[in-house]
């Protein structure tokens, strides 16, 4: 790892000044990213603005009746919150899906927002990879991609997002709460992540020295019925090979309203819009479910080892709408 | 056999659940591990690593590293005063690369710094001129390519030619199998601490399996005497084979050489991954055919293994899986070819089942195989064939000790099967934490496998063990050099010592170099050969001990026994009766001996001889569950019969087991090492998976007890065959639950749905 400076201020002004200040320097919530990364050398960071002493660790109602997260807060005490496991549990369940306990309890929300991709190829700091070194190719197209994505990649890149908390964010419309040097700013989570396309390495909307601040999750009574589900190769402690978040809106047999979001499957948390919109209004059965997947995953650009994830995103997704409508 | 007192009052004897001295200092966190080490005054030694599987180095340019603060020294091959190469059992591998690098992770130079950041900037500025070249990297390509070694790209063809192999039943089934690149995955990273000496010797601490070896290598190496290496045992945290071979230890004796300070080296978690050998992974061919009962008529099977870029122990790994490729079975008529090739992947070597793994996956297919074609059933066909005490291997070796097989088939299939999927708790479902799994949709498959393997080395190895004992009023002192590595041996020293000399208390002197060689722990040898040289030596203590009573009573002592803890006599009219304590007050006895087993001989042309010690085999029966639409499953159940001899500690032979089905499952289901042009892409714990507890399946065990003829106390090793039909019994199991073929380990949720599998 290379030498690197430490600075924690108590101050979110101090933090925006110390950032805007040092060429290369970066924040650091949790540690539990980054610091992983610059072992490996693909982060070489001059200073790190550790910025778990801003007063950024809370749960708060909002006034509509939504919630507003702090981007302090630790995964563990978000997934254990009363208001987040009833009103919206399927983020609860994601973000108890991801990591092991001791991650979760450094892990901040803010951190979680910009994790980076576990891409082998992005990883290895021998390789070419367009996200790390712009322009010096991607091997994961004809290489190793067996966890990579099936949608919204471009030729460029084709890595996932591995966050199991963003899908949920994703499916609740989240809007993340910014101070950049221009001033703070609301971004919709649906405006947040950029897919790749020519410019892998920009990975988000955020401004050079962004400090996210804060994380909303409108008020929406039906995502009480929501639901986590996540695929991997092992029962605990790794990441998703294709997860889903879903909420559900029924009455009298028929879809009032959805969300459903894609984890593993995209460069960014994936809202699955084309198959809300074909469900909306229709009855809620399986065949309707089976259909609305296939309009969102006909999209889909498998390569050769990761066909797999188009029936396993499809299955998943069917079967929580059908658990969905059992629980409703 | 063994003479075994019966000393019922001294606690901690043969046969109990002593507990480990190591124990509760582990479990507390108080164990000082290899990585703990420390000396005031200590540099840290960091390793350059090639970047190419294959390259000519045109030029290596240190004088950059050496300007940089607080580096001591740069040292590359032009720096070794002795023999440059190294290796477990040939000395094909440079300790550095000096014209040509072989493999990704091949050591170039090494730094020593009075920082590891120091020494990482070190390294980073020494400047190495790669010419990079094509790397032979398909091992079916190796042997008819132009070598990549002086020693050519074949490191052994060996051929088991029986009975005739043409002979043909009507029942015949062929399939081919591949098995991947599984890591031993210890927990304990290498590392080690050097300190020169006065005498111009070196004393080194490290973690390793076999100090004796790694004395010898890093003494030619260095030129110095074998007597000028004093090696002890720092704490090891996990070996599985990955510690045969030497990894830091050369590279630190020489900077301590080169520095005059002490050295530490500590390799990261992918530094680690790097720097051992793997299990090498197989490409297998087999067909059976049988009578239409099932009984086995012809065996044949081509075995290709790939070693990497160094021999290691690949010699023997063929020699192993090529014996014991058509499993425990009799067949009369057969043809095994094995070959293990060089290649420019990373070097493998020893792990946990040496060879009997990679066949007993391709041999326990078939046999499921030819149950099908046969119409019996699998448990069934394989009693039909099980090999028995008198039946011969396919080396033409007559099975002398003690074989069980069928009695482990038979105890394995009798233990009770796990309740319905749907009433089981929804974590142990698919899925695990996920909960991702619901009941309706889980389909239940149980397979059946049975394995078997050598103990100990082979084909004419003389192999010994030498322990010192040293008892002084009551106290026992137990020196031998076997490297406690996890597997318990301490605690079979101290139970050894407390059998054979009645008292209760035993110190273990640190394992080091100081006494002869004790062999590597591995080959499931320590509990036999060194347990057998503790037993020896605590005997050879007890007659002393005996004679001196017997002298200062002017009896013989052949009236004279150690009966309860105390010494007493035949004749009831000696009345002696001394605890073992106040038999000899003031009077040290100290012996010091060497255990051999018998005899072997090395395979002939025709792959015959008598070449293996005592055989141990095993059965599993798993039951796995698997939720098809979504690729995922969970191992639910493994029940499992061993043929264990003697268990010497029951407790730890169901450690044993357990942690063996553990790394079996890993092969099963995630653990494989992915190779993109030779570099490993997932050097980490975050995307190489082993098992987590939520994985492991509940563990039924049955201890099958046969002495073994010739072993101390009637014991087999027992570390290795839980590890061997694990894998095959859960592979057997998802192609029951699933319809899938499934012909390579491991298993990933896209082979055995989504369809993408076949």
């Amino acid at each position: 790892m290379k030498e690197f400076g430490y600075e924690r201020p108590a101050h979110p002004t101090d933090a925006l000044a110390m950032i805007a200040g040092v060429a290369g320097a970066r924040f650091l919530g949790g540690g539990t990213n980054l610091v992983d990364l610059m072992k490996l050398g693909v982060e070489t960071p001059a200073v790190l603005i550790d910025v778990t002493a801003l007063p950024y660790d809370f749960v708060t109602d909002d006034a509509d009746g939504g919630l507003r997260v702090g981007s302090g807060t630790r995964n563990s005490d978000l997934a254990a919150h009363l208001a987040v496991r009833r009103r919206y549990p399927a983020l609860a369940q994601a973000v108890l899906a991801g990591a092991s306990g001791q991650l979760r309890n450094m892990a901040t929300v803010g951190g979680n927002l910009l994790q980076r991709t576990r891409c082998p190829y992005f990883q290895d700091v021998t390789k070419p990879c367009n996200k790390r070194v712009p322009d010096s190719g991607c091997p994961a197209r004809d290489g190793e991609h067996h966890n990579l994505a099936i949608l919204g990649g471009s030729d460029l890149c084709i890595a996932t997002n591995p966050s199991d908390m963003a899908v949920a964010l994703a499916a609740f419309d989240a809007v993340v709460f910014v101070e950049e040097p221009a001033g703070p700013r609301a971004v919709p989570i649906a405006d947040f992540y950029r897919l790749p396309a020519d410019e892998p390495q920009r990975e988000t909307t955020l401004e050079p020295g962004a400090l996210i601040t804060a994380v909303a999750l409108p008020a929406l009574p039906w995502a009480a019925n929501s639901r986590y589900r996540k695929a991997r190769e092992r029962a605990s402690y790794s990441f998703a090979i294709g997860s889903v978040a879903v909420a559900l809106d029924v009455a009298d047999g028929m879809v009032r309203d959805v969300r459903i979001a894609l984890g593993a499957v995209a460069p960014i948390p994936w809202r699955a819009y084309r198959a809300e919109q074909s469900l909306r209004g229709q009855p809620a059965t399986e065949v309707a479910f089976r259909e609305a997947a296939d309009a969102e995953l006909e999209w889909a650009q498998p390569l050769r080892d990761n066909r797999y994830k188009v029936p396993l995103v499809r299955n998943l997704m069917v079967r929580t709408l059908i658990e969905l409508v059992q629980a409703s | 056999m063994s003479d075994i007192a019966t000393t019922h009052a001294t606690k901690g004897t043969i046969g109990e659940n002593a507990s480990r001295p190591d124990g509760g200092p582990k479990v507390r966190g108080e164990f000082a591990f290899s990585g703990d080490l420390w000396a005031d005054g200590m540099l840290w030694g960091r390793t350059l690593r090639s970047p190419h599987p294959a390259a000519r180095i045109i030029a290596i340019d240190i004088a950059a590293a050496l300007r940089i603060p607080g580096v001591h020294a740069v040292v590359t091959a032009a720096d070794l005063p002795a023999s440059v190469n190294y290796g477990l059992e040939w000395r094909d591998q440079p300790v550095f690369a000096t014209d040509v690098v072989r493999y990704v992770g091949e050591p170039v130079a090494a730094v020593a710094a009075d920082h590891p950041e120091a020494a990482r900037q070190a390294c980073e500025a020494i400047d190495v001129q790669y010419e990079p070249q094509v790397p032979l990297l398909d091992p079916a390509e190796a042997a008819a390519a132009p070598p990549i070694h002086p020693d050519g790209n074949v490191f052994r063809q060996l051929t088991i030619r029986t009975g005739d192999p043409s002979a043909r039943g009507p029942i015949v089934v062929e399939g081919a199998y591949e098995v991947g690149m599984q890591d031993q995955a210890f927990m304990g990273p290498e590392a080690g601490l050097a300190i020169p000496a006065d005498d111009g010797g070196i004393d080194l601490i490290v973690s390793t399996q076999w100090l004796h070896n790694d004395r010898l290598q890093v003494a030619e190496c260095l030129g110095l005497a074998p007597e000028k290496v004093r090696l002890s045992l720092g704490g090891v945290g996990g070996a599985f084979g990955a510690r045969e071979d030497v990894s830091l230890q050369i590279h630190a004796c020489l900077l301590a050489q080169r520095t005059a300070r002490p050295i530490k080296i500590v390799y990261s978690r992918e530094e680690s991954f790097l720097g051992h050998v793997h299990r090498h992974p197989a490409r297998i061919w087999m067909r059976h055919s049988a009578e239409a009962d099932g009984r086995l008529v012809s065996f044949e099977a081509r075995i290709l293994l790939d070693g990497g870029a160094y021999r290691s122990s690949s010699y023997h790994v063929v020699a192993n899986a090529t014996c014991f490729s058509a499993g425990p079975y009799k067949v009369e008529n057969a043809l095994a070819e094995g070959i293990g090739v060089r290649t420019n992947n990373p070097p493998c070597g020893a792990m946990r089942g040496f060879g009997a793994v990679q066949v007993c996956f391709a041999h326990e297919a078939q046999m499921d195989k030819l149950a099908e074609a046969c119409g019996v059933d699998p448990v069934e066909i394989r009693l039909r064939n099980a090999l028995a005490t008198g039946d011969r291997l396919l080396t033409g070796q007559v099975i002398e000790g003690t074989l069980p097989v069928a009695r482990v088939i038979r105890e394995a299939a009798a233990l009770p099967l796990p309740p319905s999927p749907e009433i089981a708790d929804p974590m142990t479902r698919p899925g695990g934490a996920g909960r991702t799994a619901d009941a309706a949709h889980v389909r239940r498959g149980i397979g059946f496998a049975v394995g078997f393997k050598n103990l100990m080395y082979a084909e004419g190895y003389m192999d010994g063990s030498a322990a010192r004992c040293r008892l002084s009023d009551g106290l026992a002192t137990v020196t031998c050099a076997a490297a406690e590595v996890g597997q318990g041996f301490v605690t079979l020293a101290q139970q050894i010592a407390r059998t054979v000399l009645g008292v209760e208390d035993v110190l273990l002197a640190p394992a080091d170099t100081s006494i002869g060689s004790a062999g590597s722990s591995s080959a499931s040898r320590q509990t036999w050969m060194s347990g057998g040289a503790v037993e020896k030596a605590c005997q050879a203590v007890r007659a002393a001990l005996l004679q001196h009573v017997a002298d200062r009573h002017g009896i013989d002592p052949a009236q004279l026994t150690i009966t309860d803890g105390r010494v007493t006599s035949t004749d009831a009219r000696d009345s002696i009766d001394l605890a073992v304590a106040d038999a000899a007050p003031g009077v040290v006895f100290e012996e010091e001996v060497e255990y051999h087993h018998r005899i072997t001989h090395p395979l002939d042309d025709d792959g015959q001889g008598d070449a293996h010690v005592s055989l141990v085999c095993a059965a599993h029966r798993a039951v796995v569950d698997v939720d098809p639409d979504l690729g995922l499953i969970r191992v639910v159940q493994v029940a499992t019969a061993q043929d264990v001899g003697r268990a010497l500690n029951p407790l730890q032979v169901l450690g044993q087991i357990e942690g063996g089905i553990a790394q079996g499952l890993g092969l099963a289901t995630m653990e494989e090492l992915t190779l993109r042009n030779g570099r490993i892409l997932n050097p980490s714990f975050t995307d190489y998976l082993i098992p987590t507890a939520l994985d492991m399946p509940e563990v039924l065990a049955t201890l099958v007890e046969e002495p073994e003829p010739g072993a101390p106390f009637g014991a087999k090793g027992v570390g290795e065959p839980p590890t061997i039909s694990s894998t095959p019994a859960i592979v057997a199991a998802l192609r029951a639950a699933t319809g899938k073929a499934l012909n390579r380990v491991p298993v990933r949720p896209q082979d055995i749905a989504l369809g993408d599998g076949e």
